[in-house]
C-alpha cells in the first residue's frame, strides 16, 4: 500500500492506494487534482470561481460543469433537509468572525471583535439554475460558502481519479474520507473517531467497506469573539453558530456529498431532527457525541462500530 | 426555322448568363447581416467567469511549479484513518 500526506484546503490530506508504480502515479495525479480544485472553490481566494460567483450575485453568470454540479447537489440537499444544510450562510459566518482562513484566525485572531446585527437575506432556494446553458443566478445579496460539500465533492472525485490507477484506494481530507474497494488482506478500512472533547483520544473505531465517512464537529473550527465562544457551523434558522446538543456527528454513507450534507444537518438539527432526517435516508448510518462526551449511534451503524463505550440511539 | 431555333437558344443562353452575372453583382454588393450588439440587444449576455490559468505539469523548474512532487511512502498495511471534523 502506497500513501501520500500533504496539506491542502486548510487541512491535512492523506491518500492511500494498493499497488506500486501505477499507485504512485495515481497518488500524485490525485494530489494535483485536489490542489487545482482548491483554487477553484475556495472562498478565501478572490480569483476562485466561487468568489467570482459571489461577486456577481443577482446576475446570470456562466459557470463550469463542476460548479454547476456542486450547486445542483447543494440545492437538492437544502430542500431535502428543510434548509438545515444551507451554503448561503456565508454572510452570517463572516459576521461571527470567520472572514479569513482558520489558519489565519488561529495565528492572528478574528478581524471583527463584535458581531454586527443580522440583516434579512433571500433564501438559497431562490437561486436560479440553467444546467443546459450552464448559467447560475444567485439571489441578490447572498453569498455562498461551499466549504464542506466542496471538500466532500473534491475528495470523492479525487478517489474516483485514484481508482483509475488502483482499484483499492482511499482519500481523506481532514477526516472526510472516501474509500474505494476494500483492502486485499481481507480486512476492512479502520477509522478512528476522535473524541471532540479530547482530540488525542478515540471515542470509537469504525470498520467500513466502500463508501464515505464524514464528521462534523463544533469543537474543531472554533474561536472566540468578544469573549464569546464561536464555531463554524451556522444554524440557518438563527444565523448564529448552532447551539446543538451534540458536539460531533460522524456519518457513513455511499456518497461523499450526501454524507457531508447530512453530517452538518444532523449536527445542527440535533436529536430533534435526527429521526425525520434518517427516515428520509435510511441508508445513512451515524454516531454522535453529546456535550457530556457520551456516544450515541443509529441502529444501522452497529455493524460498522467497534465502540469503546456506546449507547444505542 | 433552324435559324429561329438557333436564335432562341442563343437568346436564352445569353439572358441566363446575364441574369446570373446581375445576381452575382447584387449579392456581392448587398449589406451584410447586422450582428446584434450587447448594447442594442434587450437581453444582455451573461458574464463568463474567468478561466483559471492552465496547470504547468511539464515544468522542470521546481520554483515555478505550483506543486511539490513528493514520493509516496510504502507501507505494509492500510493506514488507520482518523475522523473528527476539520
Amino acid at each position: 500500500m502506497q500513501s501520500l500526506e500533504f496539506r491542502a484546503m486548510n487541512t491535512s490530506v492523506l491518500l492511500a492506494a494498493e499497488g506500486h508504480d501505477w499507485a504512485m502515479a495515481g497518488l500524485n495525479a490525485a494530489r494535483r487534482f485536489i490542489e487545482d480544485c482548491e483554487r477553484r472553490f475556495s472562498r478565501f481566494l478572490p480569483e476562485s470561481e466561487l468568489s467570482q460567483l459571489n461577486r456577481f450575485s443577482g446576475t446570470w453568470v456562466t459557470v463550469s460543469d463542476d460548479l454547476m454540479d456542486l450547486l445542483t447537489q447543494s440545492l437538492d440537499f437544502y430542500n431535502e433537509t428543510n434548509g438545515l444544510f444551507d451554503p448561503s450562510i456565508l454572510t452570517d459566518l463572516k459576521r461571527a468572525g470567520y472572514d479569513k482562513s482558520m489558519d489565519e484566525i488561529r495565528a492572528h485572531g478574528v478581524s471583527s471583535l463584535f458581531a454586527s446585527n443580522r440583516t434579512s437575506r433571500p433564501a438559497f432556494d431562490e437561486t436560479s439554475l440553467d444546467p443546459i446553458g450552464r448559467r447560475v443566478r444567485l439571489p441578490h445579496g447572498i453569498e455562498i460558502d461551499l466549504g464542506g460539500i466542496a471538500k466532500g465533492w473534491i475528495v470523492e472525485k479525487a478517489a474516483a481519479l485514484l481508482s483509475s490507477y488502483s482499484a483499492i484506494c482511499a482519500v481523506s481530507a481532514g477526516g472526510d474520507i472516501c474509500f474505494v474497494g476494500e483492502p486485499s488482506d481481507g480486512s476492512r478500512w479502520r477509522v478512528e473517531v476522535e473524541d471532540p472533547l479530547k482530540p488525542d483520544e478515540t471515542v470509537a473505531v469504525l470498520h467500513v467497506g466502500q463508501g464515505a465517512v464524514v464528521t462534523s464537529s463544533i469543537t474543531k473550527r472554533a474561536w472566540s469573539q468578544n469573549g464569546q465562544p464561536r464555531h463554524h457551523l451556522i444554524d440557518p434558522r438563527t444565523g448564529e453558530p448552532a447551539e446543538s446538543s451534540w458536539l460531533s456527528v460522524t456519518v457513513f454513507a455511499q456518497q461523499m456529498t450526501l454524507a457531508e450534507a447530512y453530517a452538518k444537518a444532523l449536527l445542527i438539527g440535533g436529536a430533534r431532527e435526527a429521526e425525520r432526517l434518517c427516515s428520509q435516508r435510511p441508508e445513512i448510518a451515524f454516531i454522535d457525541v453529546n456535550a457530556n462526551g457520551e456516544l450515541f449511534c443509529s441502529q444501522n451503524s452497529k455493524e460498522y462500530l467497534d465502540a469503546l463505550d456506546y449507547i444505542r440511539f | 426555322m433552324k435559324l429561329l431555333k438557333f436564335g432562341l437558344r442563343f437568346w436564352i443562353a445569353l439572358t441566363s448568363v446575364f441574369s446570373f452575372m446581375v445576381g452575382w453583382v447584387m449579392i456581392a454588393h448587398s449589406p451584410k447581416p447586422v450582428q446584434s450588439s450587447t448594447a442594442s440587444s434587450s437581453v444582455s449576455a451573461p458574464p463568463t467567469l474567468t478561466p483559471l490559468q492552465p496547470l504547468n505539469f511539464n515544468s522542470n523548474n521546481s520554483q515555478s511549479s505550483p506543486f511539490i512532487v513528493q514520493s509516496p511512502s510504502n507501507i505494509a498495511q492500510a493506514p488507520i484513518f482518523k475522523t473528527g471534523g476539520s
